[in-house]
């Protein structure tokens, strides 16, 4: 593997947990790798498949799709409906050939910020091993 | 040609034009190949003889409920189309009181093109599990005798057990062929949106370039839009005029849905939809 491949992760993060989790990372100091770029959504449920789908198309090499925990929702239930439909899209996009572990759905609340900090080296990592995209 | 059943069917549409208890009905007649149907639109009672029905009336009508809207319309519909029904009534597009359904109970229907007729049933109809319509206000022809084969999803298997990189081979083979004339959306009872995703020029979600990643964009969320939501028609497929197997990109989700949620859509008008709700306890085995 090329050790200069530096994979490209578009980070998909809740405004009131995950984007306040990375923030946290950034005031606490923590590094991660700056494979990803974070977009703010309102709620984890605002992540239509079609803005993931967009993303693998434009040539990410990753998806982070970040929400509040399961019941603690900012909306109550945003991320719930996220569950659901995140398990036919991860399926899906599987099932056209973009493996599985390009794409994760992580809860991560406002106060985890080590948490983020570790989803995401791991997630490089993982991406580094396979290798960019039109290697699989 | 059943003619018995035929007579039924044409005798409740004369009834039904004659009293005005509707404005038209929607059928099949035959299509001037002298083999094949095409569907066909009766609003004089007179008309009602060209109606037929037999194993090449492979179209879903229900789809052009939609453009009918606000008129009493009688429709006939095989099981499988009713299923189409149920959708649009649960999902509040047709009112059930507006449509007069003339249900006929389905032999199974073949494949059929121009002038030609295939001997043998639709892979679809020898699994298929409904022998009479889900709907219907008037059921035409008799139970026929078949024993369906258990479904069996092994067109989606043989694809989920290739090697990803063959899979990606595979999926951008067929899906570089789109030529992107969405037949595909226009055909489906279950596209309905008055402006699509696809049309949508700010931000431009499938861009007008010739290229297999727009096609699988449009593709991949065309099939998520119909998650839990196909009825397995197939018209998609027949519409298709490039022979994309579009069949198997909806059955892998309905196989999923009903893997996970243990749901087949259209089998009732008033049933909670998979993605209307959820559980707060479940596991769907793909999050951490």
């Amino acid at each position: 593997m090329n050790s200069e491949y530096q994979p490209k992760i578009v980070g998909l993060l809740c405004n009131w947990c995950s984007y306040a989790g990375a923030d946290m990372a950034g005031t606490s100091r923590m590094s991660y790798p700056p494979s990803v770029r974070i977009i703010r959504v309102p709620c984890s449920g605002r992540v239509d498949p079609l803005l993931v789908a967009k993303c693998f198309q434009q040539g990410a090499d990753g998806v982070l799709i970040s929400g509040c925990h399961p019941g603690d929702c900012h909306y109550n239930e945003g991320n719930y409906h996220t569950r659901r439909r995140f398990a036919l899209l991860h399926n899906l996009l599987d099932y056209l050939g973009i493996p599985k572990e390009r794409l994760r759905l992580e809860w991560v609340s406002a106060s985890e910020g080590r948490i983020f900090s570790q989803k995401v080296s791991d997630f490089t990592n993982e991406l580094a091993e396979l290798g960019p995209r039109s290697e699989g | 040609m059943d003619s018995e059943l035929i007579q039924q069917i044409r005798n409740q549409a004369r009834d039904l034009l004659e009293s005005g208890a509707v404005k038209g009905i929607i059928g099949y007649e035959r299509a001037s190949d002298g083999l094949t149907a095409r569907p066909f639109f009766a609003y004089e009672p007179d008309a009602v003889e060209r109606l037929i029905f037999d194993e090449t009336c492979t179209h879903n009508l229900v789809k052009y409920l939609v453009d009918k809207k606000g008129e009493r319309m009688a429709i006939l519909a095989k099981p499988c189309d009713s299923r189409a029904l149920n959708l649009l009534i649960n999902e509040e597009q047709i009112k059930r009181d507006q449509v007069f359904i003339i249900g006929v109970y389905c032999p199974g229907v073949v494949e059929t093109s121009w002038n030609q007729k295939g001997q043998t049933q639709q892979p679809r109809c020898q699994t298929c599990q409904l022998l009479k319509p889900v709907v219907y206000d008037f059921l035409a022809g008799q139970e026929p005798a078949r024993q369906p084969e258990a479904e069996v999803y092994s067109d989606i298997e043989e694809i989920e057990s290739m090697p990803t990189a063959e899979r990606r081979a595979f999926w951008l083979e067929h899906l570089g062929r789109c030529i992107r004339c969405y037949a595909c959306r226009q055909v489906c009872p279950g596209c309905y949106c008055p402006e699509c995703f696809a049309e949508q020029l700010d931000p431009a979600w499938v861009g007008i370039r010739i290229a297999p990643e727009e096609n699988e964009l449009w593709q991949t969320i065309r099939t998520l839009h119909l998650a839990g939501r196909c009825i397995g028609c197939n018209e998609c497929e027949r519409a298709c005029p490039v022979d994309i197997p579009l069949s198997r990109l909806n059955r892998k989700l309905e196989k999923q849905v009903a893997q996970l949620f243990e749901f087949r859509a259209g089998l009732s008008p008033d049933e909670q939809p998979p993605f209307a709700t959820f559980n707060k306890e479940e596991r769907l085995g793909s999050e951490e």
